[in-house]
């Protein structure tokens, strides 16, 4: 039963309007009443109060088509968590419009100077529109600098959000008009992409990416020998699970420089997990879909393959805070492999055996796949970041992960534990004074180079400032019952390592240690 | 992880130092030490099974050596080379009666 409301509705014709109502709904059934409000132009107190009245027969009043005039009405009333209410959609045409980047869901296109849509190729999106804006919210709650939509309007058959997005450009764009950008992109695509890892996002927030891989990893049962398809699901199986954000789709086109600051937009596929599941999909976006077909990335990013796997390789490398080779070599393995997991699964899907092209493509990232299942023993690799309260008990988690990056680049013995007489120094200090009588955290960082061969430990604390490297050496000539105690710790660290060098930053305490192998 | 095995026999003691002795371990050490000091004039570490030392380690050293300068002797033995040359580096070496 729909009933429309017009024009305006205040104390002088209220009562009029109410009877006008309660005639129409006069021996129907009081199930599914809908007011439309295309026709309403303004509604005061007295308004309301009649709808108040005839949501008490009518529990399950929706008021629809409303203008947003009346709509700021409704939400600053409170009537919109009361009831549903559905704002009317403006219509909105694409007619020469620039389309600027391009997700799972829909592709974003540029309106005016100030703004962009997002059309969403489901074209009953309300729901799929309504969960980005939700999951945009979160984020940007959360620290992520995203674009959050303002308005849902009619495009055509579907609905598109608009954004405000002002001057940007995305980095595809970049990328592709000016290759010399290539390291200022690298650098802060890494970034953005740890701020997001670094997100810990409140339990039941966001979907769990591990459930959505294993879902891959059971529809690849049909497609792979029985083993390499339960290999496949046990490697997921032991990701354990990680309550910090991943993107989902993290590729160039959905980052945005604007002015100076570093946007990520196309939030819907925003979800928790290891890391590993995003590098399967930059890993995708950037090299994976376009290894058979090379021009496939020009379609999608604007840039060439040399480029996009220039860009992958060194964004991989920043992220891991290593140029060692194989360490990147060892990662990017196991994020092809969820990564040919996805593409495969997905071409499939989507009819690829029918098509001779997708066919040879699907062969190609099958024979990668089962390759790489052979070989692999774990989808888990570490960063080389550790954030950690500083305090002193935690010191040997600390000299734990200092250790296995040691290690993993094959330190010899002796310099791992000069560099973690060193680490405990710089770590106790640090849990000793930088935040007394409050507690803090510190960041440890592990760098590992091969050209010269050196290590650099990165120590980064929120406390009092205090310059470490400035503090006069003690006299080691000294006979014992001269000697003091102080002092001795940053001596020996200055002595063991090559480099140390402080800097008062943001801030931040940041305490550099740097030494050759 | 420090493991300290002791032995005490008429005013000479020695210990048997496995592990670690760092910011840890060292008030373990130092808490022992104190403990049991008293009318010892010889003092033996035995450094053959430890593997690291930090400066915590160094200042329970320095402290013991000021005690037994005034009471007898404190000597070092079976020290590593790593933990040799962290004696080297902040002066130890000359402090310390490393055998």
């Amino acid at each position: 039963m729909t009933i429309e409301l017009k024009g305006r509705i205040d104390s002088n014709n209220a009562s009029q309007v109410e009877k006008s109502i309660l005639a129409q709904l006069e021996g129907k059934s009081r199930e599914a009443v809908v007011l439309d409000a295309a026709a309403l132009e303004y509604i005061s107190s007295a308004g309301l109060r009649i709808i108040l009245r005839i949501k008490k027969n009518c529990p399950d009043l929706r008021i629809v088509n409303v203008n947003s005039e009346v709509y700021e009405i409704l939400d600053m009333t409170g009537f919109t968590e009361m009831m549903t209410v559905e704002k009317a959609y403006r219509v909105v045409t694409l007619d020469g419009c620039e389309e600027i980047g391009r997700g799972a869901n829909g592709s974003i296109y540029r309106i005016d100077q100030d703004n962009v849509i997002k059309v969403y190729n489901n074209a009953d999106a309300l729901a799929d529109i309504q969960h980005e804006r939700e999951v945009a919210k979160l984020a940007l709650i959360l620290g992520i600098p995203t674009a959050i939509s303002y308005d849902v309007v009619r495009v055509g058959d579907s609905y598109g959000s608009v954004f405000e997005l002002l001057n940007a450009r995305s980095f595809s764009k970049i990328l592709a008009e000016e290759p010399e950008k290539m390291d200022f992109c690298v650098q802060e695509y890494v970034k953005m992409l740890k701020k997001i890892h670094e997100t810990q996002v409140p339990a039941g927030k966001l979907p769990d990416m591990k459930e959505t891989a294993l879902s891959w990893a059971r529809f690849m049962q049909d497609h792979l020998p029985g083993e390499a398809g339960k290999k496949l699901l046990a490697l997921i199986e032991a990701v354990p699970h990680d309550d910090h954000m991943i993107h989902g789709d993290y590729h160039t086109k959905n980052l945005m420089l604007q002015n100076d600051e570093v946007l990520i937009i196309d939030m819907d596929t925003l979800a928790v997990g290891h890391p590993i599941f995003e590098l399967a999909s930059m890993f995708n976006s950037l090299v994976g879909y376009s290894e058979l077909d090379h021009e496939t990335i020009k379609r999608f990013q604007g840039f060439d393959y040399e480029t996009g796997r220039r860009f992958w390789h060194r964004s991989l490398s920043a992220y891991l805070g290593t140029n060692c080779e194989t360490k990147i070599r060892e990662v990017e393995d196991k994020a092809r492999v969820l990564g040919y997991t996805r593409m495969i699964r997905r071409s499939i899907r989507r009819k690829g055996l029918e098509n001779e092209k997708t066919r040879a493509e699907i062969a190609l990232w099958k024979e990668e796949l089962l390759a790489l299942l052979e070989k692999t023993d774990t989808l888990l690799f570490s960063l080389n970041e550790l954030e950690i309260d500083a305090e002193e008990d935690r010191l040997q988690e600390v000299q734990a992960f200092v250790d296995e990056h040691l290690e993993a680049a094959d330190c010899p013995v002796k310099a791992q534990m000069q560099i973690a007489v060193a680490v405990e120094e710089i770590f106790v200090n640090i849990a000793s004074y930088a935040y007394v009588p409050e507690k803090g955290k510190a960041k440890v960082r592990v760098e590992v180079s091969d050209e010269p061969v050196s290590v650099t430990i990165t120590f980064v604390d929120h406390g009092i400032p205090y310059d470490p490297v400035a503090r006069e050496d003690p006299d080691v000539t000294l006979p014992a019952s001269q000697r003091d105690i102080g002092g001795l710790g940053i001596f020996m660290t200055k002595q063991i390592m090559d480099d140390v060098a402080y800097e008062y930053k943001d801030g931040q305490n940041i305490l550099t240690l740097k030494k050759r192998l | 992880m420090l493991n300290i095995n002791k032995t005490i026999d008429e005013g000479k003691a020695s210990y048997l130092l496995e592990g670690r002795l760092d910011t840890v371990t060292a008030p373990e050490l130092e808490k022992e030490l104190k403990a049991s000091l008293d009318g010892i004039s010889e003092l033996t570490l035995d450094f053959e099974k430890l593997d690291y030392i930090s400066s915590a380690g160094l200042r329970v050293l320095l402290s013991t050596q000021k005690v037994m300068t005034k009471q007898g002797k404190l000597k070092i033995v079976h020290v590593n080379e790593t933990i040799m040359e962290i004696f080297e580096v902040t002066g130890f070496t000359d402090i310390l009666t490393i055998e």
